[in-house]
Parts: structure tokens; sequence; C-alpha cells
């Protein structure tokens, strides 16, 4: 339904049809960088252990930092390294995506509302949001060395998928404006 | 012997979480990240009917950290979430960013409650 109403001017969306073949090498980089992201969770979530009920801090930590850290590499591989094949998935789909989550920030929230903690509830979205959307801001800005100003430019890439996945149409075009 | 199944189960959900996302932009497009947006609310509920599986039908700790802290901590994503949204504002669609954050959170929090109150009403 997108591309019908929204982006006129643009070549439809080319249906692939196959599967993009990146090989054994790509997945097993996405599968080890998620491992690897999940056990730095995991470790972080052990050494911050709060009261049954206390302020997430751990989960908070991770979301914010893997923020900052997946807006740094895909500008850094988009940007500056358009060649490289590993980081991508190593790094950007594999470990950020690992080592964050949002289904425990979602349980967490809902937690804590149900035992009467509202207050800490909202605290924790508003400080998961603003973080969050400030570390990957930094993370991007950082990562392309200067604010991107421009709307009609090019924008930053699906996060969680590989360089033969993006179609050209996706995210870059110039008609891709609301 | 936890620690290998979280870090077993966080490798296939980061590969079940590009399957995913990979799918559904070729669904829906690339327009608007519907991908992230589904899984992280499909795995929100997912964990949230889980939590409420060990609390009120007392399943064991160690299963529970596997699948939740492992394979549903992994399979979602809060870092695309924001990278993609602060992406949408920066490419100037505000509107959209707007309805990510809102639709994620909305949707999301949503999904663990229901879940939760589903596995407590079984």
């Amino acid at each position: 339904m997108p591309e019908s109403t929204g982006t006129s001017g643009q070549a439809p969306l080319q249906p692939r049809t196959a599967h993009p073949h990146h090989g054994p090498g790509p997945m097993a980089a996405i599968a080890g960088g998620g491992a690897l992201g999940t056990l730095a969770r995991y470790g972080m979530e052990r050494a911050l252990v709060p009261d049954a009920l206390g302020f997430p801090w751990a989960t908070l930590a991770v979301n914010v930092v893997g923020s900052f850290v997946l807006g740094v590499v895909v500008t850094l591989v988009v940007e500056r390294w358009p060649g490289d094949r590993w980081l991508r998935p190593l790094v950007a789909v594999g470990f950020c995506g690992g080592f964050t989550t949002f289904s425990t920030f979602a349980l967490e929230v809902d937690q804590r509302i149900r035992h009467g903690q509202s207050g800490m509830a909202l605290a924790y979205v508003v400080a998961s949001l603003a973080a969050g959307m400030g570390a990957a801001l930094a993370g991007t800005t950082l990562g392309r060395g200067r604010l991107q100003t421009i709307p009609g430019g090019p924008g930053l890439p699906d996060p969680d998928l590989l360089a033969g996945d993006d179609d050209p149409v996706g995210g870059s075009g110039p008609a891709g404006v609301a | 012997m936890i620690v290998l199944g979280v870090v077993v189960a966080g490798g296939c959900g980061a590969l079940l979480r590009y399957e995913v996302e990979l799918a559904v932009r070729r669904w829906l497009g690339p327009a608007f990240p519907y991908g992230t947006l589904l899984i992280n609310v499909s795995g929100s509920f997912l964990l949230g009917l889980l939590a409420g599986l060990a609390e009120a039908h007392g399943i064991r700790p160690g299963p529970v950290t596997v699948v939740g802290t492992g394979l549903l901590g992994a399979y979602t994503t809060y870092s695309t979430f924001t990278v993609d949204t602060v992406g949408l504002a920066e490419r100037g669609r505000a509107g959209a960013a707007a309805v990510n954050v809102a639709a994620s959170l909305a949707l999301g929090l949503a999904a663990a409650a229901l879940g939760l109150a589903a596995a407590i009403a079984l």
C-alpha cells in the first residue's frame, strides 16, 4: 500500500522473488554478533540487578549505548566505507540488535504500572525515548561528521538489513520526502 | 549452562529478526519501518506471555531466561527503532517519525500487557 499512495514519481517497488544469497558468511556474522550482543546484555543485567521493581538501569543503559553505536556504524558503512561487507552484519544487525531490546523494555514498563509504580514507569519511558533518540542522533552525527540538514538528501538505510537487501528506491530517493 | 543457552538463543533471535525484516520490507516497501514495528510488537507480546506463564504457572527460571533474555531479547531491538526514527526525522519526515514512536510505544506496551494477562488467565 505505501508505494501506491505515497511516493509519487518513483519507479514501483521491484519485487525480488529470490532470497539475496549473501552466503553463509554474513549469516554467521549476524548470528555471531547477535550472540555476543546478547551475552553483553545478559552480563549487564546480571551486574546491575536491581530490586525486583526498581528502576531498570541495565536495560536503559544497553538501549542507549546500543543506539549510539548503531548510529555511528550505520552512517559509517553507508557514507564512508560503502565497500565494507562485515561491519553491517556483525555489528549493526548482529551485535546492536542483540544487545538492545524492546520486549524487555515494554515488559518492564507494564510490570511497574501493574504494581502501582506508574511514576517510575513514566520516567523510564521518557528517559528511554529522550536518551535513546539523543544517542542515535549523536551517533549518526559523529559518523557523518556533520548534522544531516538536507530534507531530501540521502537517508540512513534500514539498520537491520544488509547492503544487497536495500532497494535502491528505499530511504535514499529524493522523492522520499513525505 | 544457562549462559550458553542465552548466547545460542541470542544468535537465533538476531537471524530471525533479519529474516522477518527482509520479508516485511518486500511486502510493504521501504517507506516506513513496518518490519521493526512488527518485530517489536510481536516480541513484546511473546515476552509478556512468557512472563505471565512463569508467574502464574511456575515455569523454571532457566528456560524463561533462555527464551526471554536470549531469543526474544535479541529478536526485538531498541537501537533500530531509535536510528530508524532519527533517519525519518533527518529526511524531513517528522510526522512518520512521530507515528513510529507513538505506534511502537502504544502497540508494544499493549502487546506485552495482553500477553501477560492472557497467560495469567490461562
